[in-house]
């Protein structure tokens, strides 16, 4: 039977997946090439793929290429983390940078950058502070299951409690640690080598797949929670633990980067507009998040070079009037989404 | 087939059914009518395991249905609860595809026989050419056939429905009802549904189950069931059974005969209006 459409969306999402993934690779491969000491576009492929000379082997592979992995990935997360959040709530602005989650990782890690910080510190530190965060937040929201208002104003309640703590611990440190977790607070990538490399890719192998399976049952708690059930899906059991899938996500990523804003809010809005329909557009979120992350990398750092902007100051710029933009809409016709 | 044994539920503190029993007739199409707050849809959502009991159980082929593996349950029981939502956007065929969750696997999404159960459910419900339309755009009555298309493909030979005719009016609820009647005779599923107009319920139930406050006051069939002393007892309500026209089955007519405006010019029985 032709008329039957169920694959249709799903090639689709492939589709905008492979566009995006493949221009989010284009925009790393350039952002490699450019800088203070230019490579050409030709020796960093040759590079990338184990030739090139010593001295693009040495700023592609040292210096820029564990960057632009970084932006990468983080980016992908947050995308995806953002996907997820947006959908299980079933509002746009429960994304982790609304609702707290990434708050909830930087106060964490703020702590740690203060006392004493190792990379494996800061990701288990981020961690902690993003799991423990999702699951009061759940609890708080939950009323006989999650709705997504009620999901969103906690969670915008737990962001600013988490921000005044951050800020008291700042206002209290001494001035160079103040200086460097500010710098992480913002969010940005610069001198992010393999070591943050590493952590990230391994994360992202166990949660990227175990996202996406968790997500087909998304495609069911979409049609309300009874009904769900009813379908033979452990609402409660899938929502937390696609909940916590997300909260990691954007705690690696967070760690990684530091709470860089609005790449988890715009990127599934944008992908799913590319896919249209009602798909979760999961996989499309995540190559788009990439893509967002390595542009405005690349324009924070050379957009006033030699002078770099931090991401963060860069994704804030552009994110912030999509967000006016969605409350505005939110606010018209009474429920966001 | 489905029994509740000495069930008990409610929601916090407050117990809305408390011990009660019941079977559901296999192969017959049950309808459970009663005042507003009966307790109906309740039952109704405890008998589909979507609330757990207080106390005493569901048993579907005689196992307690909370012990079984809830998508075991999902290939024998379908539900239609009474607000589902429809995804924006959504179009008719991917809705209905849904209903085959509980046959696929991680490592098997999409199989011929999924194919086929969703294009017979498309076409027992008669709407195989609104396909590919979006579920937003169609009217309440079309609506309703597509979620119980979705219920169809799940392939359950059990189908409980939480009040499928709320919002429509008088000519969609026939036809609602004629379809399920028809699924029931031709394809011999079990059907049970929370119905509120009790003259339909009498035209096409098998049986009849008329709860208050919580419990079963009667239970048979319509003919045996709906008497003017029953329906006072549900409803609080006076009232001529007389036989139906058309179907012969109970026809309930109120016996009290509208009341005078009074003095102010409102009429007594219309103010203040009542929530529904």
């Amino acid at each position: 039977m032709a008329a039957l459409s169920l694959p249709r969306p799903d090639r689709r999402a492939l589709a905008v997946t492979l566009v995006v993934a493949a221009a989010a690779c284009g925009v790393f491969a350039w952002s490699i090439s450019l800088g203070d000491f230019p490579v050409p576009m030709g020796d960093v492929v040759a590079t990338l793929l184990g030739g090139g000379d010593a001295d693009s082997e040495l700023i592609v592979r040292t210096l820029r290429l564990p960057r632009a992995l970084t932006g990468l990935l983080v980016g992908a997360a947050f995308g995806l983390s953002g996907a997820i959040f947006q959908r299980v709530a079933r509002n746009p602005l429960a994304s982790p940078d609304i609702v707290g989650i990434n708050a909830g990782a930087a106060a964490a890690v703020t702590l740690i950058v203060l006392f004493d910080a190792t990379s494996t510190r800061v990701t288990l530190g981020a961690l902690a502070g993003a799991a423990l965060t999702v699951l009061a937040i759940y609890l708080l929201a939950y009323k006989r299951g999650v709705t997504g208002y009620r999901f969103v104003l906690v969670g915008v309640g737990a962001s600013a409690m988490l921000f005044a703590v951050t800020q008291y611990m700042l206002t209290r440190a001494e001035l160079y640690d103040a200086q460097r977790a500010f710098v992480w607070l913002t969010g940005s990538l610069n001198g992010r080598g393999w070591d943050y490399v590493r952590p990230l890719t391994i994360a992202l192998a166990v949660l990227v797949p175990a996202a996406l399976a968790l997500g087909r049952r998304l495609r069911i708690l979409d049609l309300g929670d009874d009904a769900a059930r009813g379908l033979g899906v452990r609402v409660e059991a899938t929502r937390t633990g696609l909940l916590l899938t997300a909260a990691t996500l954007a705690a690696v990523a967070t760690a990684a980067a530091g709470p860089v804003a609005f790449v988890a809010l715009v990127s599934p809005q944008v992908a799913r507009r590319l896919v249209g329909g009602c798909s979760a557009a999961l996989a499309p979120s995540a190559a788009f998040g990439a893509l967002l992350l390595v542009s405005a990398d690349l324009v924070a750092r050379r957009i006033f070079a030699p002078t770099e902007l931090r991401v963060g100051v860069v994704t804030a710029i552009l994110g912030a009037p999509y967000l006016l933009f969605l409350l505005a809409r939110a606010n018209r016709i009474g429920v966001a989404g | 087939m489905l029994t509740a044994e000495s069930l008990s539920l409610g929601y916090d503190e407050r117990l809305v059914v408390d011990d009660l029993s019941l079977t559901i007739p296999a192969g017959a199409l049950t309808a459970i009518v009663g005042a507003n707050a009966s307790g109906k849809s309740t039952l109704l959502r405890g008998l589909a395991r979507l609330l757990r009991p207080r106390a005493g159980s569901v048993l579907l082929d005689g196992a307690d249905i909370h012990r079984l593996p809830t998508r075991a349950v999902a290939t024998k029981l379908g539900i239609l609860p009474q607000q589902p939502i429809a995804p924006e956007g959504i179009t008719v065929a991917d809705l209905v595809a849904r209903g085959r969750h509980p046959h696929q696997r991680w490592y098997r999404t999409w199989s011929p026989a999924d194919e086929e159960a969703v294009a017979d459910a498309l076409a027992a419900t008669e709407i195989a050419d609104l396909a590919d339309r979006a579920v937003d755009e169609l009217s309440g009555g079309q609506r309703q056939r597509v979620w119980i298309a979705l219920a169809l493909a799940q392939g359950t030979g059990l189908m409980l429905l939480d009040e499928p005719t709320t919002f429509l009016d008088l000519a969609h609820q026939v036809e609602v009802l004629d379809l399920l009647a028809d699924l029931n005779e031709r394809e011999g599923r079990t059907v049970a549904l929370v119905l509120h107009d009790l003259n339909l319920a009498c035209r096409y139930a098998h049986h009849l189950v008329a709860m208050r406050d919580g419990a079963i006051v009667a239970q048979g069939a319509p003919g045996d069931v709906i008497t003017a002393e029953t329906v006072a007892e549900v409803f609080g309500l006076d009232c001529l059974v007389i036989p139906d026209p058309v179907a012969g089955t109970p026809l309930v007519v109120p016996a009290t005969p509208r009341r005078p405006a009074n003095a102010d010019g409102i009429r007594a029985s219309r103010a203040p209006s009542r929530p529904s």
